[in-house]
């Protein structure tokens, strides 16, 4: 199984943790000073880490301004690494078992348009690191505030 | 007079298609809608046209990035047939969700290399933007457009615009610099005197508010504005146009017709 996480490279804008962290301001909470947002997969299947490198890079990030990391392993130079090693708060956002994640079985047909044809099981997820000073209560209300639809997806605070 | 038979490339989520149809019919082509599965069983079709369109739209839900999986679909299984067909300096557009496509596929900017140097990433608004925009063309060449398509268009035009992914990203200064050297800079979000544009007139913080591009020979053009939402001017808020009848839009597919005749 590899997990995959697309990071936004140094220099660039990461505009969805800037919106999230518009939204956090805009629910009355102050003291989040900064949000970083990366989208996650998991694979799992009869692949192995080279097919799973050459999924990240090829397909499931853009080369401009993104860069990867498999099973937390990059092997790309502090230049083009993003920023995120200093984080406070990780919250992850995942769809709830049963719940149709069309993401995924795009990304399972695009494997296979790679030319890897091979059985997996694709999940889509999305990970979010908040900077500042934050109690468990306030993480918890971003977290169902803003960041997950309970109803359909589940979240863990690390 | 030559029939100008135009493809319009279609798959999963594509919704401009039938559009971009009208406009290049109303400009006297043939046009058909094929499916990228038609193609994909009979490769060689693609060369039975005289221009390729990659319409806009949300092809594949824009799961993973907008452009991403057909432009992945596409090069790797028609990458040979769609470089051939644009080394032949026949006219290919993108708009929008095409422009996405052609960018990330490799083909713009420069298809001879057919590697992906630039991007159309994520809006700064992180919104989806959806309005009328005004655009300056750049005319460095003998006071003209050095791409095919937008000749004798006026300096600024009006277009609409709907994407949450056009903010345009060269690898490097390099490429940026070698875009104007080479006037493959086309279009520019603009403000309506031709100044520079602050948001919302610049919908997504574009370097050097870029809103198109096209290749060296000028014959592959991709921008994120409609051309075909303007062929009337009854489409237009204002119902400006030229002619009485025509909006700036028609213009653009009118050239490429017109090269090809």
């Amino acid at each position: 199984m590899f997990k995959i996480e697309i990071l936004t490279k140094k220099g660039f804008k990461n505009s969805h943790g800037k919106h999230v962290l518009s939204d956090i301001t805009g629910i009355g909470i102050r003291n989040v000073i900064k949000v970083e947002y990366s989208p996650l997969y998991i694979i799992d299947g009869d692949i192995n880490f080279v097919e799973a490198k050459m999924i990240a890079s090829e397909l499931l990030s853009d080369k401009i301004i993104e860069t990867y990391t498999v099973n937390n392993h990059s092997e790309h130079d502090s230049k083009s690494t993003a920023t995120f090693n200093c984080a406070l708060f990780v919250v992850e956002v995942w769809y709830k078992t049963g719940v149709t994640d069309t993401v995924s079985e795009s990304v399972m047909k695009a494997v296979k348009d790679l030319g890897i044809i091979k059985e997996m099981k694709v999940k889509m997820g999305h990970k979010y690191y908040l900077y500042g000073k934050i109690s468990q209560t306030v993480l918890n209300n971003i977290a169902t505030k803003l960041l997950a639809n309970t109803l359909i997806q589940e979240y863990k605070i690390k | 007079m030559k029939k100008v038979k135009t493809l319009i490339l279609r798959t999963a989520g594509t919704n401009c298609d039938y559009e971009t149809q009208a406009a290049f019919e109303l400009c006297g082509a043939v046009v058909e809608c094929v499916h990228i599965n038609t193609l994909i069983e009979k490769k060689d079709k693609i060369f039975e046209y005289d221009i390729l369109a990659f319409p806009g739209g949300f092809s594949y839900g824009d799961d993973i990035a907008s452009g991403k999986i057909l432009s992945n679909e596409v090069k790797n299984k028609l990458g040979d047939k769609f470089k051939k067909f644009a080394l032949s300096d026949k006219p290919i557009i993108g708009i929008c969700n095409g422009f996405q496509v052609l960018v990330k596929m490799g083909l713009l900017p420069e298809p001879k290399l057919f590697e992906q140097i630039s991007t159309l990433s994520y809006n700064d608004s992180d919104k989806f933007e959806c309005r009328w925009v005004y655009l300056k063309t750049e005319k460095k060449v003998k006071n003209e457009s050095n791409c095919i398509w937008t000749k004798n268009l006026p300096d600024i035009i009006s277009l609409s615009i709907a994407h949450g992914e056009g903010k345009f990203i060269p690898n490097n200064k390099k490429l940026l610099n070698s875009l104007n050297k080479n006037n493959q800079i086309v279009f520019r979000y603009s403000s309506k005197d031709g100044s520079k544009p602050e948001y919302p007139l610049d919908p997504n913080g574009s370097i050097e508010q870029i809103a198109g591009i096209c290749n060296t020979k000028g014959n592959i053009f991709g921008l994120m504005p409609h051309p075909e939402r303007y062929v009337f001017a009854l489409q237009h808020p204002a119902k400006e146009g030229f002619d009485g009848e025509y909006g700036w839009g028609k213009i653009i597919f009118q050239n490429a017709v017109d090269f090809v005749k």
